[in-house]
């Protein structure tokens, strides 16, 4: 059964629309990551589920059931925010038994449970300090402790690593999956970072300008993104996007980029004739030195590493700037200057210019 | 780093351009406990340099460009700026550009002439005066809205507005705080190229300030990480995850940053660490420098340390149980289960290991660090000596 269906979910404010008839149904157990740039409504969403906002227009069903207009407090959600909202003259377990205190449990009960979830994130040393005895990441687990404590069936998580350290939130994302996991909780986890959100998430709900453009898996989405917009926010750097418009040619497609025809092979031939964006990965942009049939002439500009590997920004012959990674290769330094580029034009994408839809089955 | 000797690597004095020595920064407000925000801090900047303080807030990197720029006193110590003493100049006579929050654009005077104005005090003709600023105003893309008013503008514009009005003008130091600040990624990762092009072609010695390391190991010569007001290594960004100083250096930097366990140490024919409810890394004695072996052999206990790129997955005879295995689009992200905690291990493709099962990994000499257990000072990287 699904746990949490919203139905043509809308919400406005005062400057405009915010949530524009959102549809999304998450099953059971599963983890889905609102992502999408700020702004564009992700946490107003996270309060209508929890009722802390009402709808404009719309539906929303928890376990099966319409809480449109419940009480926030029966509606069986825990939350954490990215502030960690704890209350400061509470202990920790104090603070992750409130929401059993609230409903009246046994203190036996509470302590059964607290202990449990504290185990579980790591933080049974620290039930007796106060919030502000606590490091971030303590708090952050403490915040996450509540939330989970009362075996809620559903647990809403607003940017929970937002305000960790580096190293702290790398652990957390590879710890936090396998721990909500084991809560049988359904999540709907809310991150800016799209890193983040595929490792998180079993699906991802693309949020932009208050509309799901995208919901699927991770590897979905990066693979095969459904328009220009999801594709611009997934990869680090961003995808090139260079506007080309494809000829046929008795060996499929080909344009012409930087002054230089690049054959597409087999690869997109609907793009024949049309104006699309062609959409290059960094990572699948190979840099040579020397010409050849299917390359393309670029200055490399500049040679700047990141996170193992070097990202050329590199310029093509009519000015435009595009990105190239590659795993860096030690003692050898990439140097600025000439060379050229080419690329597999099956992991090449194309967009509709003027839709930015995405075109052509992924090859 | 003893403030008497300097240690200035490849460079001579006469390649320096920057000097900071013995420099404190106590803030002692009334009424409450001083702050010890900076500490006996030693900096040589050499000419054409570009040097990245990085840290956490509270950190003390922005107090020491604060007092590099003039806008923060020195309790201690001394600034010496191509020869000359600065440290008791108005920020106005030191020579220096800056890109500072609260160093705010002039109100009254559009962006273009904001940016210009630095440039008529230092004679250029209209004509050039007029290209310089179209090209820096391109290079952080802020042309179409040069003859709007500062007020009119966003936050993020007037950030780059003022690094625009920095960069446009001769200087012997560019000081420029967060210089990539809140910009949307695609032209974040413009910048980095352009600005890294810009500063090294002309040779502009700058430092800058950042929380983030990726905008410091793309942009900067060496990084300075300082923590808790010291500075804890002055390195290029190989050598910081090559070569960590120290625990926290080890564990603050690499994306993601050091595993690191306590293991006891048995050396003898062979030097083995012995991970409590992990592993045991069992090497041969000639993985490891004679050197390397001395200092190890000092120790009972050692803290030891692996990058997350230097786990080598489906080999060696350890196991570990997956966590997690996240592919991010081109790299996958594991976490196994080792002595009670997650280590890290990153590989550039996609590895097939679903959570729960067993997977081999390991460790190779070469690629182990180690720290003393107390200092968290470095021992060894790989076969060689801290």
């Amino acid at each position: 059964m699904a746990q949490i269906e919203l139905k043509s979910l809308s919400k406005s404010f005062k400057t405009g629309k915010v949530l524009d008839r959102l549809n999304l149904t998450v099953e059971q157990g599963e983890i889905v990551c609102i992502f999408g740039p700020s702004g564009a409504g992700k946490t107003v969403l996270l309060r209508l589920i929890a009722g802390i906002e009402e709808p404009d227009e719309g539906a929303i069903y928890l376990e099966g059931r319409d809480v449109t207009d419940a009480a926030p407090e029966t509606r069986g959600v825990g939350i954490a925010f990215q502030n960690f909202a704890l209350f400061p003259h509470m202990t920790a377990f104090d603070n992750i038994g409130s929401a059993l205190t609230a409903r009246g449990a046994s203190a036996s009960t509470i302590k059964a449970k607290v202990e449990k979830v504290a185990a579980m994130l790591k933080i049974s040393h620290v039930l007796s300090h106060a919030p502000r005895a606590l490091s971030n990441g303590q708090k952050q687990r403490t915040a996450l402790a509540r939330a989970l404590a009362a075996d809620p069936k559903i647990v809403l998580l607003d940017d929970p690593l937002r305000n960790v350290d580096a190293k702290l939130r790398y652990e957390m994302r590879l710890e936090l999956p396998p721990l909500l996991r084991a809560s049988g909780a359904t999540v709907l986890y809310v991150t800016q970072d799209y890193k983040e959100a595929m490792a998180i998430g079993d699906r991802i709900a693309v949020l932009i300008g208050g509309r799901f453009e995208q919901v699927a898996t991770p590897a979905a989405i990066y693979r095969a993104p459904a328009s220009v917009g999801v594709a611009r926010l997934f990869g680090d750097p961003t995808i090139n996007l260079i506007p080309v418009k494809p000829r046929a040619t008795d060996a499929g497609a080909a344009c012409e980029i930087s002054g230089a025809t690049v054959p597409l092979g087999g690869a997109h031939p609907e793009s024949a004739g049309r104006a699309v964006l062609l959409g290059l990965r960094p990572e699948s942009l190979i840099v040579a030195g020397e010409p050849g049939a299917d390359r393309f002439p670029v200055d490399v500009v500049a040679v700047t590493p990141l996170n193992e590997k070097s990202v050329l920004l590199m310029r093509t012959h009519d000015g435009r700037e595009i990105f190239a990674s590659e795993a860096e290769v030690e003692n050898e330094p990439r140097q600025p200057g000439p060379a050229f580029a080419r690329f597999d034009p099956a992991r090449a994408l194309m967009f509709d210019e003027a839709s930015g839809a995405r075109i052509g089955g992924r090859a | 780093m003893n403030a008497g000797v300097k240690v200035l690597g490849a460079g001579t004095m006469n390649d320096i351009a920057l000097s900071l020595a013995g420099v404190d920064k106590i803030y002692a407000p009334m009424a409450k406990k001083p702050v010890h925000a900076v500490m006996a801090l030693d900096l040589d900047v050499r000419k054409g340099e570009i040097i990245a303080l990085l840290g956490s807030s509270g950190c003390g990197k922005t107090s020491t460009l604060r007092m590099i720029a003039g806008f923060e006193s020195v309790t201690n110590g001394t600034i010496t700026l191509l020869g000359r003493r600065i440290e008791q100049l108005a920020p106005a006579r030191r020579g220096v550009a800056m890109a500072f929050e609260g160093y705010s654009l002039y109100p009254p005077l559009t962006v273009r002439d904001n940016i210009a104005f630095a440039l008529k005090a230092a004679k250029f003709s209209a004509r050039d005066a007029d290209k310089a600023v179209k090209e820096v105003a391109a290079l952080v893309e802020i042309e179409p809205i040069l003859d709007r008013y500062p007020s009119s503008i966003s936050g993020g514009q007037q950030q780059r507005a003022s690094l625009a009005r920095a960069l446009v003008r001769p200087a012997d130091l560019y000081l420029l705080d967060e210089p990539m600040g809140q910009l949307e990624p695609r032209l974040r990762a413009l910048l980095r190229g352009r600005l890294k092009q810009l500063l090294s072609e002309r040779h502009m010695t700058s430092i800058f300030v950042t929380h983030d390391q990726t905008e410091a190991n793309a942009l900067a010569d060496r990084v300075a990480v300082m923590e808790g007001g010291v500075l804890q290594q002055l390195a290029n960004q190989t050598e910081l995850k090559e070569r960590p100083a120290n625990v926290f250096v080890a564990t603050f930097i690499g994306e993601p940053p050091m595993n690191v366990f306590d293991a006891k140490v048995e050396v003898g024919e062979r030097v083995r660490f012995v991970v409590e409810n992990g592993p045991q890394l069992d090497f041969s004695a000639n993985e490891f420098s004679e050197a390397a072996r001395r200092e190890i052999a000092k120790r009972p206990r050692v803290t030891i340390g692996v990058r997350p790129h230097d786990v080598r997955l489906n080999a060696g005879s350890n196991e570990a149980r997956v966590v997690s295995n996240q592919w991010l689009g081109d790299q996958s992200h594991l976490g196994l289960e080792v002595a009670d905690k997650l280590m890290v291990a990153v590989a550039f493709s996609e590895v097939g290991a679903a959570r729960g099962e067993n997977l081999r990994y390991d460790i190779l000499g070469a690629k182990l660090h180690v720290f003393d257990a107390d200092s968290g000072k470095a021992v060894s990287h790989g076969a060689a000596a801290a």
